[in-house]
């Protein structure tokens, strides 16, 4: 509030503020979180915007992510380079969007891209049948995990094409209101 | 033979199938067309359903646009357009996003820039192009106001990280959510919530009406030295002070501007019964909006719970691999569900299920009739109630006046075990219909033995005792105490010991689940005993802040060590809802309209309290506007008192008017569920429309490419997009 920082320049904090869900106070949490995964690599003084970007495994380590089931997947939806090496801006957005102020079509938005596994914009059946097996694995036979992919392709598909797009997802989503609830992660 | 230049027909990219309007004319004869009816329905519902709808669809729309183009684009999309055309599409839509953004109110586009589905960077790039924009349209001299708007929008910034300082306890639910889930974490939210409350209640009542009592100190008739006793019965040495209602003198307190003791203690309490009924409202509709959604279809089982139930925020890796396990259960379930037969029920099989429905909602009902009916008896009997009255200095007549609500407790715990017990009987074909039967018939019970306890508290008190309102508010008190001492006692049998002889001695019990709609059922009971207690007790929300405070970390121990996460999380926020709409009715409404009857119809005792000697405590407010009635000043207070408030037709008329407005919005909803089921019409008819134009472009693509190896020199190599390729299209589909 009035809290005299260094890292960033107001302007930076500004358009932070005006482009994430977080605070002033928050985005200097975050960003000394993320400082904590690899203290050597970020500098403390982000004034000059410098190009740091900590690879995949520091990012999967975090406790709020390191049991998560889709840990791969969000940083790769979430980061620049597709691979999962997130920014410090990568960093925010992702929290920004996984927070509970983000608003239920943005967060279906992002749910239908880390479950689109071969990023080609739908969710088809190979998809469907990664996201089971990393959500039970072992558990359900090779029947049953193809029993379950028809299952919901024939609930969710409306335009029947046989696999599931953008607006089939946001209409499911629309019918859970669970999910503002549920895709959240605190940080 | 004239050479032909062959058209190249170009199938529109996959977005336009979506961005395209909403009612287009078509040149199809084809028979899967919709009815003629939507036209209609379309242009009938157009005014009222394009501002919300408009926004979703919008929104939709450039989303869409954003993600589509130009790196994620199918190849279907990016069919016969050369990378130039690509990357000039592209820069188009993002300045008309741009232009979009910039004619939109301040608040609105911080929204819409935050909620854009693009990567950190492009964000940013649209938001200093947005901002660029409105600063150069800005003259010079409006300068200031940017500044003025900028400093503002800072100052709301400060504000929301300041008011984050008063966040108590975000680690200890982040912990909760991580290991038990949102169901469980939901909970604690809503003990949060009730205890926002009454942190108010107490605060005001201090302020307004306690301090200036303290300060100009009643004389205080007799007080009996402070014995132990009275922590738990609230008589004796707190007998006249203020925590009581009998503490209170109604005089005017000179002072600079004279403070009327009388007005405040009544303008105190409407004012916090008017904040809680508008605060309820705001949270009850928003939840309900979110929650519960317009068309009615089926969610059911696979797709909605591989897709949409995984719970994120829990970490624990325990709890994940036990969230796993579960959801591979459930999906089990599900499948067999589908696989096997739905047998019929014979009608003999659904009369015995009808009978013993029936007869476990007569033995409920009679269980409840029957707690209120031996509450009452206890209650109006003679020699238990007023013994302690008659002689106050016995101690154990005062242990006497502990009986009842004792009682009180031990039928909230033993019946609702009993009502489960009965639930065992039937047999449900929904699981949520078991968890909404059984709270149902809870909160009957709950809201009887309150019923029954009012109606005594209303109907015989006030003729058989000289300060009935302290002794009500002393009743509350005590009920208070012994609930949260049964609450206790609950934790350390319910669950502690439950815990260890599920581990320990039968296996099979298992680890008891933490059940949610119990716990919350008994939050909402003791908050209405809150709520009653204001008008009687001023001080009483101390109490509740207390025990909801001990409850918090005595529930957070003990959910660690003793419970396992719930099974079924599904329809959570559902009950949630729920659960405020009871928070609201029937309790607060019961509240407001006992307090209501004790203000506007009940005769105050005579020898304490503000509003002794007054008919009943509302003449406070006739003396009130009386008395101004002769400043010229505020004439006007007293012609909308006497004109406005006091008349019958006001009431008529606005109730009119809501019943209308009521029934105009029921008929809006109804037309959004056509328009819903017409719109999911054409979304299917769309596809077909796509699987159909593919097939014929998979055709033509497969004649081209015989001609071209036939004749090659006869075709244009350069690709284009032909705008008016509806019109290439034969009429004879």
């Amino acid at each position: 509030m009035g809290n005299k920082q260094t890292i960033f320049t107001s302007q930076q904090l500004d358009a932070y503020q005006d482009c994430t869900y977080f605070t002033r106070k928050e985005i200097l949490r975050l960003f000394h979180r993320y400082r904590d995964l690899a203290p050597q690599l970020v500098p403390l003084d982000y004034k000059n915007q410098p190009e740091v970007r900590l690879p995949y495994e520091l990012i999967g380590s975090m406790p709020e992510l390191k049991d998560n089931p889709f840990r791969q997947r969000i940083a790769e939806v979430f980061s620049e380079d597709g691979e999962g090496n997130m920014t410090l801006d990568d960093f925010l957005d992702m929290f920004s969007v996984l927070s509970e102020m983000a608003p239920r079509d943005l967060k279906a938005y992002y749910a239908f891209k880390i479950y689109d596994f071969n990023n080609d914009d739908f969710i088809c059946k190979s998809d469907l049948e990664k996201t089971l097996n990393k959500l039970t694995r072992n558990e359900l036979t090779e029947d049953e995990v193809r029993m379950v992919c028809e299952k919901v392709i024939d609930e969710a598909d409306l335009d029947n094409d046989g696999r599931l797009s953008l607006e089939d997802f946001q209409h499911m989503i629309m019918r859970a209101p669970d999910f503002l609830s549920t895709f959240h992660i605190r940080i | 033979m004239e050479e032909q230049k062959y058209q190249q027909i170009i199938v529109p990219p996959a977005w336009y199938w979506l961005v395209k309007p909403v009612t287009r004319t078509t040149g199809h004869k084809d028979k899967r067309r919709y009815s003629p009816l939507v036209p209609c329905i379309l242009q009938l519902y157009h005014n009222f359903l394009v501002p919300p709808v408009r926004q979703i669809y919008d929104q939709n729309s450039r989303m869409r646009r954003m993600s589509v183009f130009p790196q994620h684009g199918t190849a279907l999309g990016n069919l016969g357009r050369t990378a130039n055309e690509i990357r000039q599409e592209a820069e188009h839509s993002k300045s008309e996003l741009v232009s979009d953004l910039v004619n939109l109110s301040a608040g609105a586009r911080f929204q819409a820039i935050r909620s854009l589905p693009m990567s950190f960077n492009e964000r940013k790039t649209v938001r200093n192009r947005v901002n660029s924009v409105k600063l150069s349209k800005t003259v010079l001299a409006a300068d200031c106001r940017q500044q003025v708007s900028r400093s503002f929008r800072r100052f709301r910034a400060s504000l929301a990280s300041a008011r984050q300082h008063l966040i108590i306890w975000q680690d200890t639910l982040k912990e909760i959510g991580g290991r038990f889930g949102t169901s469980v974490l939901s909970y604690f939210l809503f003990l949060k919530w009730l205890l926002q409350f009454n942190l108010f209640s107490f605060i005001i009542n201090f302020c307004f009406i306690t301090i200036p009592q303290i300060v100009h100190a009643p004389n205080i008739s007799s007080t009996t030295g402070f014995r132990g006793l009275e922590l738990l019965t609230g008589v004796g040495y707190f007998n006249q002070t203020v925590l009581f209602y009998g503490g209170y003198n109604g005089e005017e307190i000179v002072s600079k501007p004279v403070y009327n003791m009388q007005l405040a203690y009544f303008f105190t309490i409407a004012a916090y019964l008017v904040l809680c009924w508008v605060s309820l409202i705001y949270s009850m509709s928003r939840s309900f909006q979110k929650n519960f959604v317009l068309e009615t279809g089926p969610v059911s089982g696979g797709a909605w719970r591989l897709l949409c139930s995984w719970d994120f925020s829990v970490v624990n890796e325990k709890a994940i691999q036990y969230n796993k396990n579960n959801l591979a259960i459930q999906l089990k379930e599900s499948l067999s569900e589908r696989l096997q037969e739905k047998n019929k029920m014979s009608l003999s099989d659904r009369i015995k299920h009808l009978s013993l429905h029936l007869l476990a909602w007569l033995l409920s009902l009679g269980l409840a009739i029957g707690s209120g009916a031996g509450i009452y008896f206890l209650g109006t009997d003679p020699e238990l109630a007023f013994s302690f009255s008659h002689n106050p200095n016995n101690l154990r007549a005062e242990a006497s006046t502990l009986l009842l609500p004792v009682v009180v407790s031990l039928i909230n715990l033993i019946v609702p075990l009993l009502y489960s017990l009965i639930s065992k009987i039937e047999s449900y074909s929904n699981p949520r219909a078991k968890i909404y039967i059984s709270i149902i018939r809870n909160v009957i019970l709950k809201m009887s033995i309150l019923g029954i306890l009012c109606f005594y508290w209303l109907n015989f008190v006030p003729n058989s005792i000289s300060c009935w309102e302290s002794f009500v508010g002393q009743s509350v008190y005590r009920l208070l105490i012994i609930d949260f001492i049964f609450c206790l006692l609950g934790i350390f049998f319910g669950e502690f010991l439950r815990n260890v002889i599920g581990t320990m001695c039968i296996q099979s019990l298992g680890v008891p689940e933490f059940d949610i709609a119990r716990n919350v059922l008994d939050l909402i009971y003791a908050q209405t005993l809150a709520w009653i207690g204001i008008y009687f007790s001023p001080l009483l929300p101390v109490m509740q802040v207390l025990k909801l405070f001990i409850l918090f970390y005595l529930k957070k121990i003990s959910l660690s060590l003793n419970c396992q996460p719930p099974k079924h999380t599904g329809r959570a926020a559902q009950i949630q809802t729920v659960f405020i709409a009871l928070l609201f009715f029937p309790s607060f409404v019961g509240v407001l309209s006992m307090v209501a009857f004790t203000v506007w119809s009940l005769e105050p005792s005579n020898q304490c309290g503000p509003f002794q000697g007054l008919k009943t405590p509302f003449h406070t407010i006739f003396n009130w506007t009386a008395s101004i009635q002769n400043f010229p000043e505020s004439n006007w207070v007293w012609w909308i008192f006497e004109n406005i408030l006091r008349s019958e037709l006001f009431y008529y008329l606005i109730s009119l008017i809501v019943l209308v407005i009521t029934y105009f919005l029921w008929q809006i909803t109804q037309g959004r569920k056509q328009l819903i089921k017409t719109l999911r019409e054409q979304i299917v008819n769309e596809g077909k429309d796509k699987a159909f134009l593919l097939n014929k472009l998979q055709n033509l693509q497969k004649e081209r490419r015989e001609m071209a190896s036939y004749r090659p020199q006869d075709f244009d190599q350069t690709p284009h997009f032909n705008p008016n390729w509806m019109n290439t299209l034969p009429l004879d589909m």
